[in-house]
């Protein structure tokens, strides 16, 4: 039975290189779940970045995947609404849903403009809540949810106070749909990646060289992992993944 | 195809004095949530019919609609005995067989269903052996009456397969003679149809104090499993 992947944040970082992956002929003695999915939707926000690594996977496909990409923000929770419902209606059951798509503006709490705030809730917490919901409404039965959390969602780091605040929020919430989506038989794996060379994390450490920590497709092959048959067997608490 | 009868029960004691009854949630979730996900997930059954206490339907609906079931869902209002609910839940199925649950019975698992759906007979309740004795008494005289041979008795649970027209015989056979059943295998059993049994599981319990809802969850939560590594 054939997959559809579901990743948002797809344009770069940690979900671009998810895609990459399930693009791939799965690797020599394992399981069938890579092999599987044969639709890919991908959402991000309009970009250069996006448009240029939507023809470079097209570039690379060996598989033929069918490519589903929607340009939406999934902060914007009406306009995310709308784009569950034209994904639910061109795309049929998402069966791998993976949360990626992350937003941060790092300020110290006397610097911390409300609007932005919400905008971390909105991106980090809201959106990946709102996906699962709205398809859940709309019947979707997932296989798979990873949420990408953060290490500084466990401890909380001075100048992060919002994106800690939203990672926090989100390792709490997989726990709950860890329990509650039991029942259709869904597996939720929440991950909390530390240091990645990734755009954010140039947010958040400007100078940093990214060549010597941790590569976003070293996340990406954590989630490969994940959604394959050994996943099952470290799904069960969040999952720290780091240098 | 089967209508799956649902028995829902579902709202228990207030929680404090002045406040609303509320519906009976194991681990956060509404217990009827349960047979409902497992029951959707059973190709036979094409249509189910819930019976819900005077005063929460629209309750009942919205969960049903949240939690996007697939099967027409078909509502009746409680009666005010067993007999009464299953005989209105009666006239609304569609189908010529029909299976009976209840949704105190938040374990039962999508393969529960499918052991009745696979039977050869029509007729047919998930039953446990009994693992302890059951002695017959006089509760007047507080008096012990013989002996029961457990081998030949067992736990009646739910769910349970029938087809419609013998439990319809049989629930005018109980009204004829003014007899009053707990539960229908052993109605439709003792109103002169063929009744079979399949082994049901220990886990399948019946949730109706707050120690079992405690139960329930540890079971559901797989609390029950660390102990095995």
């Amino acid at each position: 039975m054939t997959k559809t992947l579901l990743v948002t944040g797809a344009s770069r970082g940690i979900g671009l290189e998810t895609v990459r992956r399930f693009l791939q002929e799965p690797a020599a003695g394992r399981g069938p779940e890579k092999g599987d999915v044969s639709r890919i939707v991908l959402v991000a926000r309009d970009s250069d970045d996006y448009s240029e690594a939507l023809a470079d996977l097209e570039a690379h496909n060996p598989r033929g995947v069918t490519l589903s990409a929607y340009r939406a923000d999934v902060g914007d929770r009406a306009a995310l609404v709308e784009l569950i419902d034209e994904i639910a209606e061109n795309d049929g059951n998402i069966d791998y849903l993976v949360n990626n798509a992350g937003y941060t503006n790092p300020v110290a709490l006397q610097q911390v403009d409300f609007a932005d705030f919400e905008r971390t809730m909105s991106v980090n917490l809201y959106a990946p809540f709102t996906l699962v919901q709205q398809l859940l409404h709309r019947g979707n039965h997932f296989d798979l949810i990873v949420n990408i959390a953060s290490t500084a969602g466990i401890g909380g780091r001075s100048g992060w106070l919002t994106y800690s605040a939203s990672k926090a929020a989100l390792i709490n919430m997989s726990e709950v749909m860890r329990e509650e989506l039991a029942i259709y038989g869904t597996r939720v794996v929440c991950i909390s990646p530390g240091r990645t060379a990734t755009a954010l994390r140039r947010v958040l450490a400007p100078t940093e060289d990214p060549s010597t920590i941790m590569q976003a497709g070293d996340v990406a092959a954590v989630i490969e992992m994940l959604a394959s048959p050994v996943g099952r067997f470290v799904d069960s608490a969040n999952l720290v993944v780091r240098q | 195809m089967f209508s799956l009868l649902l028995l829902n029960g579902g709202v228990g004691a207030r929680a404090g004095a002045g406040q609303p009854k509320q519906l009976v949630k194991v681990n956060g979730l509404p217990i009827l949530v349960y047979s409902l996900v497992a029951a959707d997930a059973v190709p036979d059954i094409t249509q189910i019919v819930l019976n819900y206490p005077d005063g929460w339907r629209s309750q009942i609906e919205a969960i049903v609609a949240d939690y996007a079931i697939r099967t027409p869902v078909t509502y009746v209002r409680a009666g005010a005995s067993r007999h009464e609910s299953v005989r209105a839940m009666l006239d609304v199925a569609t189908q010529d067989d029909v299976i009976i649950h209840e949704t105190a019975r938040p374990l039962v698992t999508t393969e529960d269903f499918q052991s009745l759906v696979a039977s050869e007979h029509r007729n047919v309740s998930l039953m446990l052996e009994i693992p302890f004795t059951v002695a017959p008494v006089d509760p007047a005289e507080q008096k012990v009456t013989g002996y029961l041979e457990r081998s030949t008795l067992r736990n009646v649970q739910l769910p349970q397969k029938f087809s419609i027209a013998d439990l319809r015989d049989a629930h005018a056979f109980a009204e004829r003679e003014g007899r009053l059943f707990t539960e229908d295998a052993t109605l439709v059993a003792v109103a002169g149809h063929d009744v079979r049994f399949v082994n049901g599981s220990d886990r399948n319990i019946k949730v109706t104090t707050p120690t079992d809802i405690k139960l329930a969850t540890y079971l559901l939560t797989g609390g029950d499993e660390d102990w095995n590594d």
